[in-house]
């Protein structure tokens, strides 16, 4: 910054507003922010102040308590804090590289030394000590007598001088009093470089405890505060003459009252500041050691010139004062001050609001003297820029009224975009090749909108994230969606003119994000005809605009053809498809899922796309199972289900799990990736509609393959909640969505539809379940049918072989289904081989064959592949016998016949399989043939 | 009292050839299973008897009571001495003799009921078990069988030597484990009048159990045991298998060991060296745990057991079969 404004210094009017602006906040955020303000330079520097304090703290505390463990001649507790104290040294070490040793780590060494030498020497004294206390007596002795060896030279040039360090001491022990005083003391201190380490720390506290008061005080105190850290500043860092003065001051600025220190800094603003420029110059030439850091305060102390004499006049509020008075304000001097207030940003200290502020300020100022759009564009990316910087933390979530400011400010920009038409912007043009003033040409300006709204986007996310879902504040939040749905509209129009295709390709994304999960409920009524008609007029305007579903396709389409990322277009196709399930559009979603072979490789995405990619794939099952294909619709959601996370797979949700898989910070990455809620689906509904089409799959298939020794399972959960079902010793009637299904199944199990249909939909189930669905009626009407079916099926491998024939209208009775489809059922399952059984044409009968393997038979039928299996293990028991007489003198050979007669062996059990298979098929034709 | 038939071979030939048993243990050792056995339990009881000349006759029996896990201070050797010496005060038998025992369609050749019998033996030579297979007796024919370890089996188990080797050196099979003892009911005159007169009460269809066509039941049953049986004599071969691959492959290590330091010595020896000090090559090559057999042999009977159990079943089975066609045919 300047030195022109350092000492010019009439932009006092910024400090004091954002001092105004602050005051909502909490006092002692404003004070230290502001304080942090005024010179980010000295922040930086304090930071290295800090850990040096923290580490000299450290060590002053324990130098303390050896003191007083020497005074009360403890010496076990003075060898215990010793060896702290050494560690501690050696843990600062970096610090002591650059400053030197500490003089008063040097005193102490020396004190206790001699302390111990004197102890040592008192035989009287020694004998008199316990036993533990002599014994660390004689080893501390030992200790620091090694130890000091490494100082000799600090040692000797303290023992040269004891007397200061001794006054320094007695300082140091009532720290809490006054400051001006140890200020004082300070100053008579001049030319011990051991006086200045110890000196810094009582400074700082003197700072801190200045500031207490003067915060108290008034808000203008932070001035002086500020003016006070300065001179700290410089006096830890050097022993000067110049220094001292300076402090010496100080301390009488502090003692007087506050308003004489502003006033006398406001006055004398240029002359201090010249003063310190000297005392700076003087500080370079006299320390090497310490020449970087003094630089960089020179600066600083020039930087803090200026805001503090800006802050020293708290009540001025012009505006214009930013600028000196009588500068004409023209375009390059408003780009001059921006770029300044964009200087301080991302530093450690700036008071992010105040920056803010200060920006909007310069709008203002610029649009008040006409300096153009461009200017103004530019300062304005900024302000939504410093917006978004307003909260360091990438994690944390933005406050809901700045985020309303940020937007605000996006529809403003963006009103300024559509009405000039000349206004070129762009991520690539060159900071020096934009063009801001000249109006006659068009407007360059750097700067991307579209990072902007993608950012207010994300913003909005993660504050729907961090909103309780069950709250209005949820429910006021979410109305804002709207405004970012319009905000990105106008921006896709916008870019749609302007912007290049990989611009419009991630606008595209952005607004197809916005849409994909939501029902079109104005397309839905029109398809289903004339209803839309009667609505009033209101809800015909509604109506006019076009189905999400033509403008899913056309950015779809758009991203398909243009897109160059990979990943825009996967997230592209997955909101397609999703789109596609959510309105019933099935084959179109299945088709696109299948042709876009994201099955095969979306285990390479990122852990967002693959949630995207989850929640598509429970969409297109729901949608499967509304549609009726109960299949594709267990298809779909078996991955997801089985593995029993479906919340963290879909991204709804953290699953409690030990602290030992997942850290902190995993668990923050987590959950940033959440879904909001209003983007939720329903999870009983998904586990609902998985477990009917198990239902649907699996007891049909159980009743088919009862005695089948090998049976697999469709669906494992499903048979989870069987098995919980039958566990439990009583049962009631069922209360959960899954006992629903269990009760279900049992009733399926005997053929008896009726009560499974009683148990699959009823009052608490609609409510539960079906009523989500957007079509509720036709899905019933479809389970109903399903559960007829599947009933009959599971019916006729149940009880088939207690019939030798049953009329199919007898059929078609029990299972209230029209005789056709009875027919169609049954000769499916004749043409399967499901079910072994002939139609009678004339009598509309079916004749059961009775082929099917008894019980006993199958029993039988396991017992002889088992023997096999016995057999085949007692042979090798036996070829190892062979084979170690074989091959005991003769390896080669024994491992060739081993060879061979592991081949024979194989060869065996394939027959024997063989054999197996013929003996069924032999068993059924015959019994076919007896027929 | 109880009558007494056949002889029992004089003191140096152990063989049991008969058994008297009294028509009264029959019927005690039936209620006990009807009261307290049911399914798979199994109930168990202790015989009393004497030997009289080479015939060993059970005269009384009584059950051990059933005891849960909870009364665990329940000391049933203390019980049956209170018994015994209880019997002996009213003048009954009191000799311990053996014991009886349920089964479940047929299973009753297991390790437990080796080691009691073992022990039985052992202390009371002349000790029988008896198996009542209450559900075979349902059907209609008394199954009532007496066993007794055969003197190489006792010698094994003396021994404790169940390992592949040692069961070898016995030469031992699953058919020379037990041997059955034959058995003769006698009633007392009373009793046979009892007898007599309730077959006289009871109804036709009473009478006609043996006659029950039904046969899938019990021979699922049967091989669903059978096949449980077979699985676990699959595990062991498995085992054994593992366990002789072993086997050969370290006496193969050890084969080459010993080749290698052969050459060597030989080496050592044509430039005149001392030869390499021998070592304890057992404890180099530390023999597998041979797994025991014992039980592959037990179950290997128990297998033979359900078999035999199937196969009397069957063929009694055919012959009411063949019996109903026939009648059938004749009725028509």
């Amino acid at each position: 910054m300047s030195r022109f404004f350092a000492t010019g210094s009439d932009s006092e009017s910024e400090e004091s507003s954002s001092a105004d602006e602050i005051t909502p906040k909490a006092p002692g955020t404003t004070f230290k922010q502001s304080l942090l303000l005024s010179d980010d330079e000295e922040d930086t520097k304090r930071v290295v102040r800090s850990a040096k304090d923290k580490r000299f703290e450290e060590l002053t505390n324990l130098i303390k308590t050896i003191r007083n463990a020497m005074k009360i001649r403890d010496m076990a507790k003075c060898l215990e804090e010793f060896e702290q104290l050494c560690r501690a040294f050696l843990k600062s070490k970096t610090i002591v590289d650059k400053e030197g040793v500490p003089p008063f780590y040097i005193r102490l060494l020396a004190d206790l030394e001699d302390y111990l030498n004197q102890l040592w020497e008192d035989k009287e004294g020694k004998k008199k000590m316990n036993k533990n206390n002599a014994k660390a007596l004689s080893t501390l002795r030992q200790k620091i007598r090694k130890y000091n060896r490494d100082y000799e030279t600090e040692i000797a040039a303290y023992k040269e001088n004891p007397q200061e360090s001794a006054d320094e001491e007695e300082e140091k022990e009532p720290e809490e009093s006054g400051s001006s005083s140890e200020s004082e003391g300070e100053a008579g201190d001049e030319g011990v470089t051991a006086k200045v380490f110890l000196k810094k720390k009582p400074a700082a506290e003197a700072t801190s405890e200045a500031s207490k008061f003067l915060k108290s005080a008034k808000g203008s105190g932070d001035e002086s505060s500020s003016s006070d850290e300065d001179d700290d500043d410089g006096e830890w860092g050097s022993d000067t003459v110049g220094s001292g003065s300076e402090s010496s001051d100080d301390g009488e600025g502090k003692s007087a009252s506050l308003a004489v220190v502003f006033l006398k800094k406001a006055q004398e603003g240029e002359k201090t500041s010249e003063k310190k420029k000297d005392v700076r110059k003087k500080r370079h030439k006299k320390k090497e050691r310490l020449e970087e850091e003094a630089e960089e305060e020179g600066g600083e102390e020039a930087e803090g010139g200026w805001e503090k004499v800006k802050g020293g006049v708290p009540l001025v509020k012009e505006k214009p004062k930013m600028f000196a008075k009588g500068t004409e304000i023209n375009t390059a001097v408003v780009v001059k001050k921006l770029n300044e207030i964009l200087q301080a940003r991302g530093k450690k200290g700036t008071d992010r609001a105040a920056q803010i502020e200060l920006l909007h300020a310069l709008a203002a100022i610029s649009q008040e003297n006409n300096l153009g759009q461009g200017i103004l564009v530019k300062i304005k990316f900024n302000i939504i820029a410093s917006l978004y910087d307003y909260n360091p933390n990438l994690a944390a979530f933005m406050k809901a009224d700045m985020w309303k400011k940020c937007l605000d400010c996006i529809d403003e920009l963006l009103d300024i975009l559509f009405d000039n038409n000349n206004i070129f912007i762009g991520e690539n043009i060159a900071e020096d090749s934009e063009n801001l003033g000249i109006s006659d040409q068009p407007f360059r300006v750097r700067g991307c909108i579209l990072t902007l709204v993608e950012r207010m986007d994300e913003e909005f996310t993660k504050i729907m994230q961090n909103t309780d879902p069950h709250s209005q504040e949820y429910v006021d939040n979410l109305k804002d969606e709207g405004r970012v749905c319009g905000i990105i509209d106008r921006l896709l129009s916008y870019l749609e003119t302007k912007g290049s295709t990989e611009e419009i390709c991630r606008i595209y994304l952005r607004r197809i994000l916005h849409t994909y999960y939501k029902f079109d409920y104005k397309a839905h009524r029109r398809s289903l005809g004339l209803q839309g008609e009667t609505k009033s007029e209101q809800d015909q305007e509604e109506s006019e605009g076009e189905d999400s579903a033509v403008i899913m396709d056309r950015l779809c389409k758009f991203i398909y053809a243009k897109d160059r990322t990979d990943r825009i277009r996967t997230c592209a196709i997955l909101c397609h498809i999703y789109h596609h399930a959510l309105h019933s559009r099935w084959y179109q979603a299945r088709d696109l899922m299948l042709m876009s072979h994201l099955q095969d490789n979306i285990q390479h995405a990122d852990p967002p796309v693959q949630i995207l990619y989850n929640r598509t794939m429970v969409q297109l099952g729901i949608c499967a199972f509304r549609q009726g294909m109960i299949k594709d619709a267990h298809n779909a959601l078996l991955d997801i289900q089985s593995s029993g996370r479906a919340k963290e797979l879909l991204g709804q949700g953290l699953l409690m799990r030990n602290m030992q898989e997942r850290n902190a910070e995993q668990e923050k990455i987590e959950k940033r990736r959440q879904v909001p809620f209003h983007m939720h689906i329903n999870l009983e509904l998904l586990e609902c509609v998985y477990l009917v089409s198990a239902m649907l799959l699996e007891i049909p298939y159980m009743a088919a393959h009862e005695f089948d020794a090998r049976r697999r399972m469709i669906s494992k959960q499903f048979h989870h909640q069987l098995r919980v079902g039958e566990r439990q010793p009583l049962l009631g009637p069922p209360e959960s969505m899954r006992e629903h299904v269990v009760a279900a199944s049992k009733a399926m199990k005997m053929g008896d539809w009726r009560t499974c249909h009683s148990f699959i939909i009823n009052e608490k189930m609609n409510s539960k379940v079906w009523d989500l669905f957007p079509e509720t009626q036709r899905v019933r009407e479809m389970l109903v049918r399903k559960i007829q079916e599947e009933s009959l099926r599971t019916y006729l491998f149940t009880y088939s072989s207690v019939y030798d024939s049953i009329s199919m209208e007898t059929l078609s009775e029990m299972f209230e289904l029209e005789l056709p489809t009875v027919h169609s059922i049954i000769s499916k399952m004749i043409i399967n081989e499901e079910l072994m059984a002939s139609l009678d044409q004339p009598t509309q009968t079916v004749v059961m064959h009775r082929t099917e393997p008894t019980s006993l038979q199958n029993m039988a039928l396991q017992l002889a592949e088992k023997l096999g299996g016995l057999v085949e293990n007692n042979e090798r028991v036996f070829d190892l016998k062979q084979g170690v007489y074989g091959g005991y003198f003769n390896r080669d050979q024994k491992g060739g016949y081993q060879q061979k007669q592991g081949y024979q062996r194989d060869q065996k059990g394939g027959y024997q399989q063989k054999q197996g298979g013929y003996q069924r098929g032999g068993y059924r034709n015959q019994n076919q043939s007896n027929y | 009292k109880g009558g007494k038939k056949k002889k029992k071979p004089s003191n140096n030939k152990p063989l049991m050839q008969t058994k008297n048993e009294h028509k009264s243990v029959v019927l005690k050792i039936i209620k006990h299973y009807q009261e307290e056995g049911q399914g798979s339990e199994v109930v168990q009881g202790v015989l009393l008897g004497l030997v009289v000349e080479d015939r060993l006759e059970i005269t009384n029996c009584f059950p051990f009571p059933q005891h849960t896990e909870d009364d665990a201070d329940f000391d049933e050797v203390q019980y049956q001495m209170e018994m015994m010496r209880s019997l002996r005060h009213v003048n009954i038998d009191h000799l311990h003799v053996g014991w009886y025992q349920s089964t479940y369609y047929g299973s009753f050749v297991s390790r437990a009921l080796l080691d009691s019998q073992f022990s039985y033996q052992h202390a009371i030579e002349e000790s029988v078990v008896l198996i009542y297979d209450p559900i075979k007796t349902a059907q209609g024919s008394l199954s009532l069988k007496a066993y007794r370890l055969t003197p190489k089996l006792m010698e094994i188990c003396k021994e404790k030597d169940f390992t592949p080797e040692g069961l070898k050196k016995a030469n031992i099979g699953f058919e020379h484990m037990f041997e059955e003892v034959p058995i003769v009911i006698k009633n007392s005159h009373l009793i046979s009048v009892l007898m007599w007169e309730l077959e006289d009460k009871s109804t036709v269809a009473d009478k006609h159990e043996l006659l029950n066509l039904s046969s899938s039941n019990h021979l699922e049953k049967s091989l669903q045991l059978l096949m449980d049986r077979v699985d676990d004599m699959s595990q062991d071969i498995v085992k054994y298998n593992t366990y002789s691959r072993n086997l050969s492959k370290q006496q193969q290590q050890k084969h080459q060991y010993l080749q290698r330091r052969q050459q060597e010595n030989a080496q050592r020896q044509s430039r005149g060296e001392p030869p390499l000090p021998e070592e304890d090559i057992t404890k180099m090559f530390k023999p597998p745990q041979p797994p025991p057999r014992m039980d592959t042999l037990l179950i290997a009977g128990q297998i033979n057991n359900y078999c035999q159990n199937v196969k009397e079943f069957t063929s009694q089975t055919l012959g009411k079969l063949f019996m109903a066609e026939a009648l059938q045919g004749h009725n028509n």
